[in-house]
C-alpha cells in the first residue's frame, strides 16, 4: 500500500511501561491510523493499585495481539513501516521489559530502524498529535501518577526542568487519598467523580509553596492534612463528608499546580503552555487553567483524554520526531524503570 | 528445515540454530550483562557466523519457563516477536524438559533444579530408556522446598544424576544426603545450552508439527496472588463461624 508514497513516514508505537498494553500506527506525525489500549485496571482494582508482577504477566499476554490488532486495523503489515518506536523507560520494569524486548526482535525481524522513547517526553508529545502549529517556546505541566514536572520546552528534544515534586508526585496523592477514602483505584477519576457532589470550600488543607520564587513541589503536607483530618475526626466519632474532602483535596491540588504554573509563566515569558500526562484530563485543573492563562494571554493545550493516560499513539508520537532526527536505539537497548527527562 | 532457539530462563542467555535434529550453532553468555541486552545481538552475530539469514528460517522455538518470571517474558516477547514478523510457526518448550537432555545417553534418572528462591527449586524427575527419541517424565515439573525434595529423591533408592544452573551452589548437601547415589555433571553441560534446546524444540515439533500458542510456565503464582487468596480463605473461614 505505501509503496507509491516513499515520502511517508509509517511509525509502530509501543506502550507497556505500567498497567496498560497499547499499540498505535502514526503516518507522518499526525495521522493516527489505529490506536488499540488494553487496560489492566479491573485486573489490579481488587489489589487497590497495580502490581508490577501481575502487570507483566497481563503484558506477556497480551502484548502481540495487541501489535496485531494495530497493524490490522491499519490495514498495514510490518514490511510498511518506517521505524518502530518503544516506551524505555521511566516504568515498571518487568512491564517495560515485555515492550522492549518484543518491540526490538520485531524491528530486527522487519529490518526497519528502532527507536527508544522516555515515556515522559512522550506524554509532552503527546499534544502535538492534535496541534499541528506549536510554536516553540513551550511551557510544559506533566502531572502524573508518579511526576510532577514544570519542563521548559525550547526546541524538539530540548528540555529543562525547572521544577518538580520533592516528594509525592500530584497523582500518587490523589490516589492515596482515594484509598482512604475508600474510593477505589485509580483515583484520580474517582475523586474527581465524587468531588461533584462536594463543597471545595469545606476543608482548608494547607497549600505548599516551599520557599519564595519556588518551582517545585511537594504534595505530602497536603496528603498527610487529609488524612490527619480524617483520623481525628474518627476518634471523635464523627463522619466527614467524603464528597466534601475530596473536593477540597482536588481544589488544594489544583491551586498549587495552577500557581506553580503562573509563575513559571511569569517567569519564562512563554506564550503556550501544554499539559501533559493522565492528571492533565482532569477537568477542574483544565478549567481553572483555561479560565487564569486567557487573562494572560497565555495559550492552554492539552491532549484529549485518551491521549493523557499511558497510551501508544503518545510513543508514536514522539517516535516520529526523533526519526526525522535520525534518533534510532542500539540492538542493545535496555528497559530504564528510573529514566529521567534530561 | 532451519529453525533458531531462545532460552532465557535462567541467568544464561543461551541462542542456537538448528537444523532438523543437528545443532548448526550455539550461542551461550553466563555473564552479568542482562538478556534484555544480548539477545538480538547474539541472534544477529550468531546467523552472520552461520551465514544464514532470517528470510531462511522456518521455525522458532522458545523455552517458556520455569525459571526467572521476567527472563521467561523476555525470551517469549523475542521470540513472538520475530515470529510475528517472519510469518512463521512458534514452539514452546518446558526447560527442564530441554534440561533433561543434558543427560542423554545416561543411566541414572536426570533431574534438573533451577533456583526458584525461597529455599524452593523448579524441577522434575526424567529417565532416559536406551535408544529412546525423548526422556520419560516420572515426577512433573513442580516448585519443590530443597529439604523435601532431597527427602523424597533418598527414598526413592536410585542414582540421579543432577543438572541446572542450582547445581553448583547445592552440591555439598545434594552429597549429604544422597551420598554416592549422587552425580554431579560440571557446570558447562549442566547449565542451560542451545543445544538442549534444539533438541527439545525439535522433538516437540515432531510431535506436534504446526506452530502454537505460547503463553509463559511460570509453576507459581505471584505473591500479591497468593497473599489475596490467603485473606479471602481467612474471610470466607470466618464468615462460616
Amino acid at each position: 500500500m505505501m509503496e507509491s508514497q516513499k515520502s511517508n513516514v509509517v511509525i509502530l508505537g509501543i506502550e507497556t511501561s505500567c498497567d496498560e498494553t497499547s499499540a498505535a500506527v502514526l503516518l507522518n506525525g499526525r495521522d493516527l491510523r489505529s490506536h488499540v489500549i488494553s487496560s489492566q485496571i479491573t485486573t489490579h482494582q481488587k489489589y487497590g493499585g497495580v502490581v508490577p508482577e501481575i502487570a507483566s504477566r497481563e503484558h506477556s499476554l497480551h502484548f502481540q495481539p495487541v501489535v496485531q490488532q494495530a497493524l490490522n486495523e491499519a490495514k498495514l503489515t510490518f514490511r510498511d513501516l518506517s521505524a518502530i518506536a518503544v516506551t524505555y523507560g521511566p516504568g515498571l520494569v518487568g512491564s517495560l521489559l515485555v515492550g522492549v524486548s518484543g518491540a526490538k526482535a520485531m524491528a530486527y525481524a522487519a529490518g526497519v530502524p528502532l527507536i527508544g522513547i522516555n515515556h515522559l517526553e512522550a506524554h509532552i508529545y503527546a499534544n502535538f498529535l492534535e496541534h499541528q502549529d506549536l510554536k516553540f517556546p513551550l511551557l510544559a505541566l506533566l502531572v502524573s501518577g508518579g511526576h510532577t514536572h514544570l519542563i521548559l520546552f525550547e526546541a524538539h528534544g530540548q528540555y529543562t526542568v525547572l521544577g518538580h515534586t520533592r516528594d509525592d508526585a500530584a497523582g500518587e496523592a490523589l490516589d492515596k487519598v482515594a484509598r482512604t477514602l475508600g474510593l477505589g483505584y485509580p483515583g484520580g477519576p474517582q475523586i474527581q467523580r465524587i468531588a461533584q457532589e462536594g463543597d471545595a470550600q469545606a476543608f482548608n488543607f494547607p497549600r505548599a509553596m516551599l520557599e519564595p520564587g519556588s518551582l517545585d513541589f511537594s504534595f505530602s503536607g497536603m496528603k498527610s492534612a487529609v488524612l490527619n483530618t480524617l483520623n481525628s475526626a474518627r476518634m471523635r466519632g464523627e463522619t466527614l463528608s467524603v464528597p466534601d474532602i475530596a473536593a477540597s483535596f482536588q481544589q488544594a491540588v489544583v491551586d498549587v499546580l495552577v500557581r506553580k504554573a503562573l509563575l513559571a509563566i511569569k517567569e519564562t515569558r512563554v506564550k503556550t503552555l501544554l499539559l501533559a500526562g493522565g492528571v492533565a484530563a482532569n477537568r477542574l485543573l483544565r478549567e481553572t487553567l483555561d479560565h487564569k492563562l486567557a487573562e494572560k494571554g497565555v495559550c492552554l493545550v492539552y491532549p484529549s483524554p485518551i491521549f493523557c493516560t499511558d497510551n501508544g499513539a503518545m510513543i508514536a508520537t514522539a517516535g516520529y520526531y526523533h526519526y526525522l532526527k535520525g534518533d534510532f536505539a542500539p540492538w542493545t537497548l535496555n528497559a530504564v524503570p528510573g529514566l529521567g527527562l534530561v | 528445515m532451519k529453525y533458531l532457539t531462545i532460552d532465557t530462563t535462567t541467568k544464561v542467555t543461551a541462542v542456537a540454530l538448528g537444523e532438523d535434529r543437528r545443532l548448526v550453532g550455539e550461542g551461550f553468555l553466563n555473564t552479568t550483562k542482562t538478556h534484555s541486552e544480548r539477545i538480538i545481538p547474539m541472534l544477529d552475530q550468531l546467523l552472520t557466523a552461520a551465514d544464514w539469514t532470517l528470510q531462511e528460517l522456518d521455525m522458532i522455538g522458545v523455552v517458556r519457563g520455569p525459571g526467572s518470571f521476567t527472563g521467561i517474558r523476555i525470551g517469549i516477547a523475542t521470540a513472538q516477536g520475530l515470529a510475528q514478523v517472519l510469518k512463521l510457526p512458534l514452539i514452546a518448550v518446558v526447560s527442564l524438559d530441554a534440561l533433561a537432555w543434558a543427560g542423554k545417553g545416561r543411566v541414572e534418572d536426570i533431574v534438573p533444579i533451577l533456583d526458584a528462591r525461597k529455599n524452593e527449586w523448579y524441577t522434575a524427575r526424567y529417565n532416559w530408556t536406551r535408544g529412546a527419541e525423548k526422556a520419560d517424565c516420572l515426577t512433573p515439573p513442580q516448585a519443590m522446598p530443597i529439604g523435601k525434595w532431597l527427602e523424597y529423591l533418598k527414598g526413592l533408592d536410585r542414582s540421579i544424576c543432577f543438572v541446572g544452573d542450582a547445581v553448583e551452589k547445592a552440591k555439598g548437601r545434594i552429597e549429604e544426603v544422597l551420598g554416592e547415589r549422587a552425580v554431579i555433571l560440571p557446570e558447562y553441560i549442566s547449565l542451560p545450552r542451545g543445544a538442549y534446546a534444539v533438541s527439545a524444540v525439535w522433538q516437540r515439533w515432531q510431535e506436534t508439527g504446526e506452530g502454537e500458542q505460547v503463553e509463559p510456565y511460570y509453576i507459581r503464582f505471584s505473591e500479591a496472588e497468593v497473599n489475596w487468596a490467603k485473606k479471602e480463605e481467612a474471610r470466607r473461614s470466618e464468615g462460616h463461624e
